[in-house]
């Protein structure tokens, strides 16, 4: 009865300890479940007055278009954050059972999700109650968000599979979402501020291409670039693959690596 | 050659931990060194020694946690676990919900974790605690949660860590009844302890570490009287005279 990834055992390990976790964090606020709306809701409104009060920066849409980068941002750092660190987190229970140690990035990624959900949900609220009324074409914003999985699980899983084996990597993981911060064009328009000649070569990270994607979409109506979004998904999905490869291939060195 | 007895063999296995003192420099701790003996079908084997012998890194090796550096084992059965009782219960959770969480991650399907929830309550003699978050519990409470999720295992051969310590005195009656009703119905167990009373009590054989080697294997009657000796020996013995 050892547990392996193909097994529907595991999978279903996995969604019913997203499902207490999600409890468990839940039961630890006074507030619960509120403060996954609050946490983005208050990032939101510290943005506004940053930048639409003080540097007075405010065009009409400005606020929108900063929610549309901010809130995919936020799952990013997120996830990452949060699972390049779920194997030290994860030392006890590795060092008790035999388990493909793919369950702790996995859960965590699945936890992150839940809640980006619901976020996206106000994200598109909010969005709706400022005016853009929702289409058909906001339907897909689903492929561009599996797209934008697929990218945050494969780092997240790479990030977690290294980071016992240097932890100092931590900081690194902090650096780099900072980075993806700035070169996914959140606070600026890419298209009006990159020079032409390396609009392709930004595009080519798919964050900001899939904020690019949400704010075509919710903003002006506009489908995304279907070949642009496969292109981008079968990228992401190969480093997913090669992610899990790497986690799988030192499977049994982890519990040896979290105790030392 | 092994026998079609044998569960699992082990030789020559060696494991070595690695910590780092500072910038490249490691120091070397040598858990295991040159372990072989064999497991038989149906057998209970006892393990003794005194802490930090290598009792539960041996553990390890042989459910598959760890590999070992130097050696081999060979695993003959299908399933070798480990029963312990911290599989890390989450404190802000029922203890219903721990025991389901525990149950699924011994391997157990979550339809088999749902209906042998009501079995885990009443062994548990947790009453209503069970709905209370386990962080209200005492550390009873939690181990007898933990034995009674455990008791839920079935593998070919089951690790036993010290978990007849648990609990207060009824309770461990009740426990060790649990254990030695598996072991009689030939089960392969493989148990640690460091209480020689308990491994006569409930082995026919016997593994005696110390500092990560094997001392000596024979009949569980005779070592634990020889290990018993040794370690009197030990603390009678003044500081320096050794």
């Amino acid at each position: 009865m050892r547990h392996t990834v193909n097994s529907l055992r595991f999978w279903q390990l996995v969604v019913v300890k997203i499902r207490m976790n999600l409890k468990s964090e839940a039961a630890q606020n006074q507030l619960n479940y509120v403060w996954w709306l609050l946490e983005p809701a208050l990032f939101i409104a510290v943005y506004y007055v940053v930048f639409g009060v003080f540097l007075n920066s405010r065009t009409d849409s400005f606020i929108a278009f900063l929610i549309c980068g901010k809130i995919p941002f936020l799952w990013l750092s997120r996830t990452l954050g949060n699972a390049s660190n779920s194997l030290v987190a994860g030392g006890g229970l590795m060092n008790q059972i035999d388990i493909p140690k793919l369950f702790f990035p996995v859960v965590t990624i699945g936890q992150d999700l839940v809640k980006t959900f619901v976020v996206f949900l106000l994200m598109l609220s909010v969005m709706w109650g400022m005016g853009y009324q929702p289409s058909l074409a906001w339907l897909a914003i689903v492929p561009v968000a599996l797209m934008q999985l697929l990218f945050i699980s494969s780092l997240a899983i790479i990030f977690a599979s290294l980071v016992p084996f240097l932890p100092d990597l931590r900081f690194i993981v902090q650096t780099f979402t900072m980075l993806m911060m700035f070169a996914s064009g959140i606070f600026y328009d890419p298209a009006k501020f990159l020079l032409p000649e390396h609009r392709d070569l930004f595009m080519l990270n798919p964050l900001a291409a899939a904020i690019d994607m949400y704010r075509d979409i919710i903003m002006e109506g506009l489908l995304p670039n279907w070949e642009q979004l496969a292109m981008l998904s079968i990228v992401c999905g190969l480093g997913l693959i090669i992610a899990i490869l790497l986690i799988r291939k030192f499977d049994h060195k982890y519990p040896r690596l979290v105790l030392q | 050659m092994p026998t079609k007895e044998t569960c699992i063999r082990l030789e020559n296995v060696g494991l070595t931990f690695k910590s780092r003192r500072s910038f490249f420099r490691y120091s070397k701790h040598h858990a295991l060194k040159n372990i072989s003996f064999e497991l038989h079908k149906g057998e209970t084997l006892g393990i003794i020694g005194r802490n930090g012998c290598g009792k539960s890194t041996l553990l390890k090796v042989l459910s598959g946690i760890l590999k070992p550096d130097e050696g081999a084992i060979y695993n003959y059965v299908n399933y070798v676990s480990l029963q312990s009782l911290a599989t890390g219960f989450d404190g802000h959770l029922s203890g219903r919900n721990n025991a389901i969480i525990s149950a699924m991650l011994l391997g157990h399907s979550k339809e088999y974790a749902m209906s042998a929830l009501p079995s885990v309550l009443a062994f548990s003699e947790l009453a209503e605690s069970f709905e209370e978050p386990v962080k209200t519990y005492s550390s009873g409470m939690r181990s007898r949660l933990g034995f009674s999720v455990a008791m839920l295992m079935r593998a070919d051969v089951l690790l036993v860590d010290e978990t007849l310590g648990v609990g207060d005195k009824r309770f461990r009656v009740k426990a060790e009844a649990a254990i030695l009703g598996r072991i009689n119905s030939n089960q392969t167990v493989v148990f640690v302890s460091h209480s020689g009373r308990q491994v006569k009590r409930l082995c026919q054989r016997a593994v005696w570490l110390e500092q990560g080697e094997v001392v000596k294997i024979g009949e569980a009657e005779d070592l634990v009287d020889q290990y018993e000796h040794f370690v009197q020996n030990i603390k009678t013995t003044p500081r320096g005279a050794v």
